[in-house]
């Protein structure tokens, strides 16, 4: 089919096959493919409000089994500058937030295996206690894997005792692309394969809470596998309507095993907008900013997304490959106006939460983006001791704590 | 075939057929927020011009104070440019002396009009005798005027063109937004300047606080091919707006890739190399890359594009 009938196809409102999603992906020119996911942008959105959240994006442990080669964030275990954040170094991170406004923690970390289901469930449940209207957006399905074999209990039992102890929501994470021949080719097959990661997703849905889905593209897989990977997305949408929103981001190659170069912007620009035309159930689709900068995050308001993500406070993950950009509310605000549109502030179920807060409130202006821990910090968390390890480093580090 | 404004659509009309545009039509387009048809319109143009070619330099950066240029040139070099402010016309010749006695073949460059017109008194005679003896010791082009500083630029361009060197690319000082449009109206109207200069660079190359926004840089740029129909290049700074920014440029009427480094950190392969990485970017932005040198003459094309 011609990119002139695709496009036409897109304007009804009619669904696309894969291998016409693919031909215009391919053959498209970059300004007709933002023209397309614009209009079903506005369609969705027609009152040009253009959302973001005040979160903090927190990695509880840097320590992970998983080594996917893609990641410059994990630490082996028993690695010196391997971490786990203490429960009070938790508090304290979420009383900074909720200075500011915040409303939720995106709480996501390595595979730690000396870090059982049991911890989650206090931690999950001290934050509850202290802070019962502050959200929990934890765990990725990987997370949520490891976690099933780590306690040996089926996935839906351990979503089910999260969600008892706290648990809000569930960051898409861990996606990456879900074909399996790029997961392999990734390394990160044996944390999730495609069908595992969707089948977590499934399990979160059915047990109530709602999860976002993510990307990460421009790594190893080709241009069909991208497609491929949006209509596996769509069709558990098709099936349980459990997704809030899609965020996409390129592959960060600075500091990782596997290398190569970073996707260019024109392809994160044509990425996102074949995004939101063929996840024509998905409501939102979100900017991203952390690894595009400001300039061109902004632009993907032209490109389809209606959401500018999160004003993060803190970030890890996409630092640790190098790329460091930060915008505080006051900026996110600049640039949403400055594209025409009109700002709110949302919740991660995308309900508005109100206008911008920096305007009703002096809040002060931020530069930079906060780490978990400062370069050097090697304290080991008090409460650890009370959980069992399973690695032998951390054997030797519990029974050192306890001698 | 995507629904777009009709007014818009009628302006945009006249740019592909050539009509030139009136008061009103100006106005629509300064005015739309519709940044995608502004940007389509640009790209319509900027194809008409350079069809699907998108011409890059490699600049090796010498400071005036110092006038060392490494040993060997960088490979890849296509242009070896004289930076910084000269305090006489003599310092300025001394400096493009030293340099050019090791640039091979490549173009030296330097200087700003502006600089140049403030070593020479501000007479337009002694800006021809200074012009003239950076000529003799080798200058082929002087790298920039500033648009802002260009009060009364028809007899300058005059002694520029009588010297028989040109002008790299005029460039916005610091005007963004509703200040950039009548500076680029400005230079439509400039009778003379197509003689002496290239390509103008629309995106101020000093930031300003707040900082640009994406969608303003891009407007700016699409603005700038749209506007400015005297001019053959619309020029974006790849050190100066980054790899993302300039790629996305390029989409919108941009042309052209100034400052793509000739050297780059140990330990990048040549295929992590500037070269590689601007060529990766154009050719991702659906165009074909040329290699140019600091004179604007092709070097090569890596994807084979047509030499003009
Ligand atoms: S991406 Fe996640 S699972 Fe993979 S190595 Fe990094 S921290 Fe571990």
């Amino acid at each position: 089919m011609s990119v002139e009938s695709t496009a036409r196809k897109v304007l009804a409102g009619d669904r696309l096959s894969g291998e016409d999603a693919l031909g215009l992906y391919v053959d498209a020119p970059t300004s007709l493919l933002g023209r397309l996911a614009d209009t079903i942008r506005a369609r969705k959105h027609p009152s040009g409000l253009v959302t973001y959240i005040i979160d903090r994006n927190v990695n509880y442990t840097n320590v992970c089994v998983a080594r996917c080669s893609f990641c410059a964030f994990y630490r082996p275990v028993g690695a010196d500058d391997g971490y786990v954040l203490g429960f009070e170094e938790l508090f304290r991170k979420i009383d900074e937030t909720l200075a500011v406004g915040g409303v939720q923690l995106l709480l996501q970390g390595g595979h730690n295996p000396d870090l059982p289901l049991e911890w989650y469930e206090e931690l999950f449940g001290a934050i509850k206690a202290r802070y019962p209207e502050f959200k929990l957006h934890a765990l990725s399905p990987p997370e949520l894997l490891h976690l099933s074999r780590l306690s040996q209990h089926p996935v839906p039992v351990v979503v089910d005792r999260l969600l008892q102890a706290g648990l809000d929501s569930v960051p898409g994470g861990g996606a990456e692309i879900l074909v399996d021949r790029v997961r392999r080719r990734l390394h990160c097959d044996s944390k999730a394969t495609a069908d595992e990661w969707l089948s977590v997703m499934r399990a979160v849905h059915r047990a109530g809470l709602r999860s976002t889905a993510t990307m990460m593209f421009g790594s190893v897989e080709r241009l069909d596998e991208r497609v491929e990977h949006l209509y596996r997305l769509r069709d558990l949408q098709d099936e349980t309507g459990g997704f809030t929103a899609f965020i996409a981001w390129s592959y960060q190659p600075p500091n990782t095993e596997l290398g190569g170069a970073e996707a260019t912007g024109v392809d994160y620009l044509r990425t996102l907008a074949l995004a939101r035309i063929v996840l024509d159930n998905f409501d939102n689709v979100q900017a991203s900013w952390v690894t595009q900068g400001g300039k061109v995050g902004q632009l993907s308001l032209t490109y389809g997304a209606n959401d500018m993500g999160s004003v993060m406070i803190e970030e890890n993950v996409v630092r640790a490959a190098g790329a460091e950009h930060c915008m505080d509310e006051a900026e996110i605000v600049r640039n949403i106006e400055d594209a025409g549109f009109v700002p709110k502030r949302r919740n991660m179920l995308y309900d508005v939460l109100g206008d911008p807060l920096f305007r009703s409130r002096a809040i002060p202006r931020r530069t930079e983006l906060d780490v978990a821990r400062a370069t050097g910090d090697t304290t080991v968390p008090a409460e650890l001791s009370r959980y069992p390890a399973r690695s032998r480093s951390g054997k030797a580090q519990r029974a050192f704590d306890g001698s | 075939m995507v629904p777009m404004g009709e007014e818009l659509a009628a302006v945009t009309g006249k740019i592909a057929d050539g009509t030139a545009l009136d008061e009103q039509d100006v106005r629509l387009l300064v005015g739309t927020r519709d940044l995608l048809a502004l940007g389509t319109a640009a790209d319509d143009a900027r194809r008409r011009r350079h069809a699907d070619r998108v011409s890059f330099v490699q600049v090796l950066d010498v400071p005036m104070d110092t006038a060392m240029v490494e040993e060997p040139l960088p490979d890849q070099a296509g242009e070896i440019r004289v930076t910084g402010r000269p305090e006489s016309v003599a310092a300025a010749v001394s400096a493009v002396r030293a340099v050019v006695a090791r640039a091979g073949a490549v173009p030296v460059t330097g200087f700003t009009l502006a600089d140049l017109q403030g070593v020479s008194g501000h007479e337009a005679g002694r800006l021809g005798d200074a012009l003239a003896e950076l000529r003799d010791a080798g200058l082929a082009v002087v790298t920039e005027a500033v648009v802002e500083k260009l009060t009364n630029p028809e007899p300058v361009f005059e002694v520029l063109r009588e010297s028989g060197l040109t002008l790299g690319c005029l460039t916005l000082g610091d005007a963004v937004g509703e200040t950039a449009v009548p500076l680029l109206r400005r230079i439509a109207t400039w009778d003379s300047v197509a003689t002496v200069c290239r390509s103008v660079a629309p995106l101020s190359r000093v930031e300003p606080t707040p900082p640009t926004t994406g969608y303003s840089d891009l407007r700016q740029v699409a603005l700038a091919r749209l506007l400015v129909d005297n001019i053959d290049s619309i020029q974006v700074d790849w050190t100066r707006h980054g790899p993302k920014l300039a790629q996305v440029a390029l989409t919108v009427g941009a042309d052209d890739v100034d400052a793509v480094p000739a050297v780059w950190p140990d330990g990048l392969g040549q295929r992590r190399s500037p070269r590689e990485e601007v060529r990766r970017n154009i050719v991702a932005a659906g165009f074909v890359a040329v290699r140019r040198n600091g004179c604007f003459e092709v070097l090569d094309s890596p994807d084979g594009a047509a030499r003009e």
